[in-house]
Parts: C-alpha cells; structure tokens; sequence
C-alpha cells in the first residue's frame, strides 16, 4: 500500500486529492478544492493538504509521496513536482478511461493535450499570450454582474441571443460589461457569447493538435461550468473533420492533482525498487 | 458664486472640475467610474464641490487668523471627520443591501448563520472605521469601494472561520451588493455633514467637548460662513470616454483628445506634445500654442501600457497602487518583463517572486514595460516636442516618470518635460475651461439680446 497525495496549485484554486496506490489499485481517500481570491497561495496549499489528510484519517508520515503541479513547484514539503501537460493527461485517462484528449480550461491558461490510452502525451497546444477569453476573463466579468461561480453555467445555457465577444481584454472587460449591460444585453446572453467566444478557440486548439475522433475530457477549474461544456459541443460540432465525443466529468477539477498523485506514486515504485528514494529526495 | 464644472468620464475614474468667472479651480473631486456614468458624474460634482467648501473654509478661516498655526491641522481634521460621516453612511447602506440579498432562496439553508455573520463583519468595520479616517491614516484608496471591500474581504475571512460558513459564500453576497450601493450616490446634505463633522471638532451643545473646542467662536462664524456661500452652477461640460452615454446637449460635450489637449495648455502654456496615461487609454496628442489639438493616437483595446496595467499588478501584489512606485524607484537592476498581456504579467510577476527575485526590480522591470509601450503611442503620433507634458494618473508615479524621462532623453534629447500635480485632472480642466468660455458667449449673447430688445 502507496499512500500519495497530489496538490495543484492553479491561478484560481488549490486542489488536493489523496490516494491510495496497491499494486495498480487505486483507491481514492479524500479530496479538497479552496478557492485562491485574494488569499495567499502558500497558505491554502498547507491547509488543504491538512484537510484531506484528516479526511483520509492520515498524519503527514502515513503519505509516501507528495506530488505538486500547476505552480506548486514552491511548496515546502513536496516530495516532487509534475508538469501539468502531464497530470491532466493521467487525471483524464482516471476519470474518463476512453479519453483521447484532454482539454485543460484554467484561470489562464486553456490547454488541448493528445493522448494515448495509458495517458501518455502525444501532442499539445496552449491558447495564445493574451488573457482575453480565458477562465480569469469570464471570473471577472462574472464578479462584475454579480453571480457566483455555480450559477454561471445554468444562466449561460437560458440565453436566447448569445452577445458576441470575440475578443477583450480580461482587464478591461469591467467597461465592456458595463456598456454591454447599458445597451441592455442580459447576463445570460453576455455569458453564453463569452462561453462561445472560449469554447471557439478551444476547439481550434483541438483540431491543431490533430485530434479527429475519440472522447474528449475536459479537465481544470472550467470543466465544471456546463454552460462553457455544451458552448464546445456546439463550437467542436462546426470544425469539420473532428468527430468526438465532449465529457466532463464531475471530479474533472480534481484531473491535475489525480495525475500528479498517481504519477507519484508511479516514481515512488520505481524509486523504491532502485531503492534510491533517499538519494532523491 | 458663479462655477463652471468640467467632467472627465474616465474608464476607471471620474473627474471634476469647478471653475470660478475668473478661471480660477476651487475644487476637485474623483470618483471611481466602475458602474454608472449618470452616477459617477454625480459623485464626481459633489466630490468637487465638497472640495471647493473645503477651501472656502480654508479662505474664511485664515481671514480670521489662521487658528493660531493649527489650520492645516483643523482642516485635515475636519475633512476626516466629514470623510467618517460619509463612510458610515455608505457602510450602512452596504450592510442593509448584504441583507437584502440573504433573502434569496439560494441562500435560504445557510440565512440565519450569514445574518449574524454579517452583523459580526459589519460591526468590525464599524469599529475600525474611525481609526481609517484619523490623523496620519494611510488609505490605500479613497473611494467607498476599495477602502469598504478591501477590508470587508479580510474580515470576512476570518469571521467565516470562526462561523464555519464558507468564505465564498460572504463573498458573493458583497459581489451581489457592491455595485447596487455604487450606483447610490452618498446622500447629498453636504452642509449637514459638514456642520456635524464640525461638531465633532469644537463640542456641541450636549455638552461634548472635542480638540478645538477652545477655538470654537471663530471657527465657527467662519466655517458657518463659508458653508452659506451658494455654488451656483452656470454651466457644464462633459468628457471622456463615456461622454457619449452622459445625458447632456451635443454643446455639453467635448472630446478627451481636445479637452485633454487644452487642460495640458492651461496648465503649461509652452506644452507642444502631450501623453496621458490614463485607467484604460494611453494617448499621444500633439498640440499647437493655443492648445489646439493638431494630431493625435491611441492605444488598442488592450490593457498593456494602461494605468489598469499597473493596477492589476497592485491588487496581485496586495499593494497600494501608489505604494508601487516608490517601491520600484528603489531598484538598481530592473527585471526584463517578457508578458505583454497585463493578467500574464501578473502571472509571470507570481512566477519571479517565487523564483526569489527581489519585488523592487520586478517592479521596476513592470514599470519600464508600460513606458516603452506608451513610447511607441506617442511616436506613432508624430513623436516628442518640446515642451512635453505628461498627464494622467500615471504621472503620478516616480518611478514611471524616471523610466520616461529615461527614454525621452534617449530618444528626443534634451526636452523639458513638465508634470503637474493635477495632472490627473487635465482633462476635466480642459472640459472646465470649454463650460466657462461657452457661459461666457451665452451671457454675451443674452446681454445683446437683452440691448436689442
């Protein structure tokens, strides 16, 4: 029995998950999302990793492996840290076992990754360096018109006339909702033409990748919003050539800190069986 | 007395001007422009017209001899305790909108919980509010919305852990309330609060005593006095980005590029180039003597090289946004930013800090960022000529003006380069300045009428 815990530290939350690895069983114990918004980091990160643990039932020298990704390359007391192309990738292939793809949708970043059936990636691209049409985007623009995180979905999917927004910055968004507002547009149809604006480069993302068939996962703080989820089933439908089947999962949240837990694992078998895990650590 | 008011729409702030008959400022005011323009044009009127007491007062009271070399000090004072007055008022509005919005049935498990937990917020604030507005304070803004939100924020963190409710939670219901108290100006009764904020100077008739109450004769008489001069507005002149949604006349209108143009004029005659950084535009405007806008350009639609620029990385620092230039002045070795998209560079701010490198030249590298893109404006719009003024809110900022004169002098030589103190309200001078001359041609124009007739 591995016991291995995988924390992601994202621009807007921290996820902690905590797993238990027996011999390719994996057995999930305990699992925590804190909203980052003006908190620090460092701290939530401690607090997270605490909470699952008691959840588990687990002090901290129960746990084998500590596995970071996102920005968590900084936590104290990690044991390693997993690029998130890489996490994302074996979280989608633990949630959804069909995935071929999977698409990342962060705070800032959104990210399409190929991959094989073990979770291996093939290929990836990452939207360009402008924040515009991103998770940070559509959390501001959100605060703006008042509505909390879990409403967004429902609203976006009532919207009868969708507003176009096919481009702003993530910065200035406060004025555009303002004049968006004043020109009488309504916050569902504001946030369905965000949801469109997003899922319409990501689909891009998708076919530049080379992904034509399969299931694709979404993954990362978004992938709970179901009105941004059914934005891409429409966006990835008018992309000829690309034939998949759009998922999210209700733990897709968790994928980066799943993978990290389980790559973790992963290295700590290996390790322990070359018996340098002192050396290494 | 006779006042024309110029009004600068700004994208992030709202500025007003109130000019006398005889050109001369005698008040200023600023406000956040985050909801609505109709709104922001009122508090921005008021704000200056509060100002404008403030130094009616001023004038009164060193007509009477001055307190005795504690003037300066009562008309911090009494500016403070206005400044209480006013926040209580807001707080309480705030409180009972929070309230409000626990009436949704989304709420309806956790309600009575998130009432007493707000009560304990509320109360909190309240409790530390006059230490906000006291002698020596520090504020890292002055609007109701980040002094009450920031603060809100960090009370509510704690009073959630102690409650067991979610932060979010607390959180939400001050996103839901915020704008709806924003769009409620401060009731007006400026005079009434200005006579209680007195009061809490020189003692009242209870019997309460306060620290110039030994001079409570004079100041008295000529606050009183001041306080019953009537501001009588002849005319108004809007400006800005959102001049177009004002609800004034075309003639009630100027646009930013000739207000800004003539505000710079006004300040210094001799300006030949001027570049304004403002909330979410960086303009490059080049003029003639009479201050004649004669070319000009603008940024994109994008926050890089933007005042907003700067105040994101404020807010990812958890810092005053004029708190970050004299932390960036202290570098000797500026970070090269590469971002230019303002959230990544908050990001990659993130990325350096954690790397170790020091805040001051991660600043300083942001800082030198925002100035090379305002460089490339200004040269777009015909380049640099002497003499060269720099507006905005930006112009503020030591260390971007370090980084510009840097860079001017690189690139034009030897320029001289001018930087008003209120250069933030350049446009809404400008705006003035178009009120006045047009009450000006409306009074002759009656007075001919009233000949001819």
């Amino acid at each position: 029995m591995t016991i291995t815990a995988g924390i992601d530290l994202g621009t807007g939350a921290v996820k902690a998950v905590v797993f238990d690895v027996n011999n390719g069983e994996t057995t999930w114990l305990a699992r925590e999302t804190l909203r980052i918004r003006q908190r620090d980091p460092m701290e939530l990160t401690e607090e997270a990793f605490n909470h699952v643990l008691e959840e588990a039932g687990l002090g901290r020298d129960d746990v084998a492996y500590v596995a970071t990704t996102g920005e968590g390359e900084g936590v104290p007391f990690r044991t390693g840290h997993f690029y998130s192309m890489t996490t994302h990738a074996r979280g989608a292939i633990y949630l959804e076992p069909e995935s071929r793809a999977a698409l990342d949708i962060g705070a800032l970043h959104g990210r399409a990754i190929r991959i094989d059936e073990r979770g291996k990636v093939l290929n990836y691209k990452m939207t360009s360096q402008c924040a515009s049409g991103s998770g940070q985007f559509l959390e501001n623009i959100a605060r703006y018109l008042g509505i909390a995180q879990d409403e967004i979905g429902s609203l976006s999917k009532a919207a009868d006339e969708p507003e176009n927004v096919s481009s702003i910055c993530a910065v200035l968004a406060e004025t555009d909702v303002i004049n968006m507002v004043s020109r009488g547009i309504s916050a569902p149809n504001i946030l369905k033409g965000i949801h469109l604006s997003m899922a319409g480069r990501l689909a891009k993302l998708l076919k530049a990748i080379g992904v034509s068939e399969g299931t694709v996962t979404v993954t990362g703080g978004l992938a709970l919003d179901d009105g941004l989820v059914a934005a891409l089933v429409e966006e990835i439908a008018k992309i000829r050539g690309i034939n998949v089947t759009t998922r999210s999962h209700p733990d897709s949240i968790y994928a980066g800190a799943i993978g990290a837990a389980l790559w973790g694992a992963f290295r700590y078998d290996k390790l322990a069986k070359l018996g340098q895990l002192r050396q290494a650590s | 007395m006779r006042t024309f008011t110029g009004i600068d729409l700004g994208s992030t702030t709202t500025k007003a001007v109130l000019m006398d008959e005889n050109q001369r400022v005698i008040g200023r005011g600023i406000t956040n422009s985050r909801s609505n323009y109709d709104t922001a044009t009122r508090v921005a009127s008021q704000e200056a017209r509060i100002d404008a007491h403030m130094m009616l007062c001023h004038r009164a009271l060193e007509q009477v001899g001055g307190l005795g070399g504690r003037l300066e000090e009562f008309l911090g004072d009494l500016e403070g305790a206005f400044r209480l007055e006013q926040f209580l008022e807001q707080l309480g509005d705030l409180e009972e909108t929070c309230l409000g919005q626990l009436r949704h049935e989304r709420f309806a498990s956790v309600r009575d919980a998130a009432k007493v937990a707000l009560a304990e917020v509320f109360a909190r604030l309240r409790e530390e509010a006059p230490a906000l507005f006291g002698r020596g304070a520090k504020r890292k803004s002055d609007f109701f919305r980040d002094v009450a939100g920031g603060r809100y924020l960090a009370v509510s963190e704690a009073v959630a852990r102690d409650a067991g409710l979610s932060y979010d939670l607390l959180l939400n219901v001050y996103d839901k309330s915020i704008i709806e108290v924003e769009n409620r100006p401060p009731g007006g009764d400026i005079k009434g609060k200005f006579r209680r904020a007195l009061s809490a100077l020189i003692g009242d008739s209870n019997g309460r005593s306060g620290p110039f109450a030994d001079q409570r004769d004079a100041v008295e008489r000529a606050v009183g006095a001041a306080l019953d001069i009537e501001l009588d507005d002849v005319f108004l002149v809007g400006t800005g980005y959102g001049r177009v949604t004002l609800p004034f006349s075309k003639e009630h209108i100027r646009s930013e590029i000739l207000c800004h143009g003539l505000g710079a004029h006004m300040m210094h005659p001799g300006t030949r180039t001027v570049l304004d950084i403002g909330g979410q535009d960086t303009k490059g405007i080049q003029v003639d003597a009479n201050g004649i806008v004669e070319n000009f350009q603008m940024n994109d639609r994008c926050a890089a090289g933007c005042g907003r620029y700067l105040g994101y990385i404020a807010d990812e620092m958890k810092m005053g946004l004029h708190e970050l230039g004299p932390m960036a002045i202290k570098s000797e070795k500026p970070v090269r930013i590469n971002s230019t998209c303002t959230v990544f560079a908050g990001a990659e701010l993130r990325d350096r800090l954690s790397l170790g490198e020091k805040r001051e030249d991660i600043l300083a590298g942001l800082h030198r960022a925002i100035i090379l893109r305002a460089m490339s404006i200004i040269s777009r719009s015909g380049g640099i000529a002497n003499e060269f003024t720099f507006t905005g809110g930006v112009a503020k900022n030591e260390a971007a003006v370090r980084e510009l004169r840097k860079l001017v002098k690189e690139n034009y030589g030897e320029v001289t380069i001018n930087i008003n103190p209120e250069s933030i309200y350049t446009g809404a001078l400008g705006a003035a300045e178009f009120a006045r001359r047009a009450g000006e041609s409306a009074a002759f124009e009656d007075a001919r009428a009233g000949v001819n007739s």
